[in-house]
């Protein structure tokens, strides 16, 4: 709670002095502080096949380092200046935009295409409004500013929460495509669904919703069942490629599953595995801003002569 | 992540070697002299010969004592091992506080009554035993086992291992929070192990005696940590990841 109002409340203070598109959007924290079409990640290019022990400990050692650049820099980047920016309606019913002005190359893996419109979840609209690349209005043509749109994402009717949006600001700012989970790309010839947003196109997409609105019910529950660990598919993650076509998105690298309350159990793994088959998994972990992936791997450990 | 050999000869001279034969080497010789062991505690003491020493040294089975004893020397082993030799190869007598030989199932229930987790920890034990992996105690890195592929003289151990039990019974505790998570896999990677989880279901039938142990199930799994940051264009980055446990 205290992470999203101390957000909410600098966005507040930002958005008063400038609207989204001027020349000096609201400071950001370092994370999301270029674009995903401009970020530059400086790679350790070791290769992994031809490691030496030494190496070993090396990569580790450099896994410290990126960690402690998240934690040490205070400085707060700036972002920079766009003149490209497009434009989206916010539809509640459907707790989507609708994208009315694409400018950029960020549509060709971001939004979903229905009849010919593309449609844009809570996260992918706050996303591009915190980059300064989106301007998002309401039914009356009315600007919405980032903190009418925070509210939307704590409001449960998304789909989404802040977690989930954390992880894929941080998937998205590295490039990374992301799609939800159980929301297809494109489909032909077939109309958004009202309603609900359109996670209702899939039935397993509800174990991403459903849990959201029962929480949403009662603040002081979701800290009483903060130990009940809910495992749910969230985001299917594809590696950053310029060739990727909505149209033909091929199968994600990984399906990104929250674990909310603590790790999975094995138990809870097994069924996630045993609906999807041979497409691997990652279990995402939230905390305070820190976002970490781990993979529960099954092996067998071959018998040695 | 390949098995990480001390030395360029290691690799042939384990190959030239395998751990299977020192380790059945090890039972004839352990059956051939009738090897006692004296349970003291939570560890069983044996008095070997010269051949018998060097047998349980190149299998891994136990610690040396160094004594001032010139003719034989003295081993000290854990319960794991002390059970493994006792009710899996048959080759190893205990002898208990009354001077009378133990039954696999005295022993089974006074190793249990000293640890309580001890019939799933037998279990990975073994099992990692049984596919021929040298197993060691990992309490110095803060797990339940290492396991390497053969003695760690010539190879730097390759997995770090926790025993857990399948469901709400978990008397280990382990993984049970997400900072434990991060802790444990966190310490492997800077040790350079892989983090091994061997989850071992006793499918309801308790622990009554060691006869349940062949009807236990057994899966494992490696937990590692994904950066997102050093996987972004290295397809084969994320593959290694996934299949890190597959040698």
């Amino acid at each position: 709670m205290t992470l999203e109002d101390s957000s909410l409340q600098n966005q507040t203070s930002a958005d008063d002095s400038s609207s989204p598109v001027s020349a000096s959007p609201p400071p950001l924290p370092p994370l999301f502080s270029s674009s995903a079409a401009t970020v530059v990640i400086t790679m350790d290019s070791e290769d992994w096949e031809s490691c030496s022990d030494n190496e070993v400990y090396l990569e580790d050692r450099n896994e410290d380092d990126d960690e402690e650049d998240c934690y040490s820099s205070g400085s707060v980047s700036s972002l920079q200046f766009r003149k490209d920016i497009s434009k989206a309606r916010w539809i509640d019913d459907l707790a989507m935009a609708e994208v009315v002005e694409k400018k950029g190359k960020m549509w060709v893996t971001m939004g979903i295409v229905r009849n010919g419109n593309t449609y844009c979840s809570i996260e992918e609209t706050l996303f591009l409004v915190e980059i300064g690349a989106l301007h998002v209005l309401d039914g009356n043509d009315i600007h919405l500013s980032l903190k009418e749109l925070y509210e939307k994402l704590s409001d449960g009717k998304s789909g989404c929460d802040w977690e989930l949006f954390e992880v894929y600001r941080h998937l998205k700012s590295l490039g990374y495509v992301v799609g939800r989970h159980g929301v297809p790309w494109s489909v032909k010839g077939q109309k958004i669904k009202s309603g609900t947003c359109s996670l209702e196109s899939s039935q397993e997409s509800n174990e991403l919703l459903e849990p959201e609105q029962e929480n949403k019910n009662s603040i002081m529950e979701l800290f009483d069942n903060m130990q009940i660990t809910e495992v749910a598919p969230a985001f299917h993650v594809y590696l950053p490629n310029s060739k990727f076509r909505k149209s033909s998105p091929g199968d994600p690298s990984f399906i990104l599953c929250m674990s909310r309350g603590g790790p999975p159990s094995r138990v809870e793994i097994e069924a996630v595995e045993r609906k999807h088959g041979a497409i691997p998994l990652k279990f995402c972990h939230v905390e305070n801003g820190r976002v970490s992936f781990f993979s529960f791997a099954k092996v067998e450990l071959p018998v040695l002569p | 992540m390949k098995a990480r050999w001390k030395g360029k000869a290691s690799e042939a001279k384990a190959s030239a070697d395998p751990m299977s034969k020192i380790v059945s080497q090890l039972q004839s010789s352990l059956i051939d002299t009738g090897t006692c062991g004296l349970l003291s505690s939570c560890s069983v003491l044996i008095e070997v010969d010269d051949e018998l020493a060097d047998l349980l040294n190149r299998a891994c089975f136990g610690r040396p004592r160094i004594t001032a004893q010139k003719d034989k020397q003295w081993f000290q082993l854990d319960m794991e091992e002390t059970f493994y030799l006792c009710f899996s190869l048959k080759c190893l007598k205990v002898i208990g506080e009354d001077v009378s030989t133990k039954s696999n199932e005295e022993l089974w229930e006074y190793f249990k009554s000293k640890k309580p987790v001890f019939p799933i920890s037998y279990k990975a034990y073994s099992h990692l035993r049984h596919k021929n992996w040298v197993v060691r105690l990992g309490l110095q890195y803060g797990v339940d086992f290492v396991a390497y592929h053969h003695h760690p003289a010539l190879v730097h151990s390759k997995y770090a291992v926790l025993a857990l039990p399948e469901g709400d019974n978990d008397l280990n505790g382990r993984l049970r929070v997400w900072s434990d998570v991060h802790c444990t896999v966190r310490l492997c990677g800077s040790v350079a192990k892989t983090l091994l989880i061997v989850i071992v279901n006793s499918n309801g039938l308790g622990s009554n005696s060691p006869s349940c142990l062949e009807h236990y199930t057994v899966e494992e799994r490696t937990i590692t940590r994904w950066n997102p940051e050093q996987s972004r264009e290295d397809q084969r980055g994320l593959q290694n990841q996934t299949k890190e446990g597959i040698i």
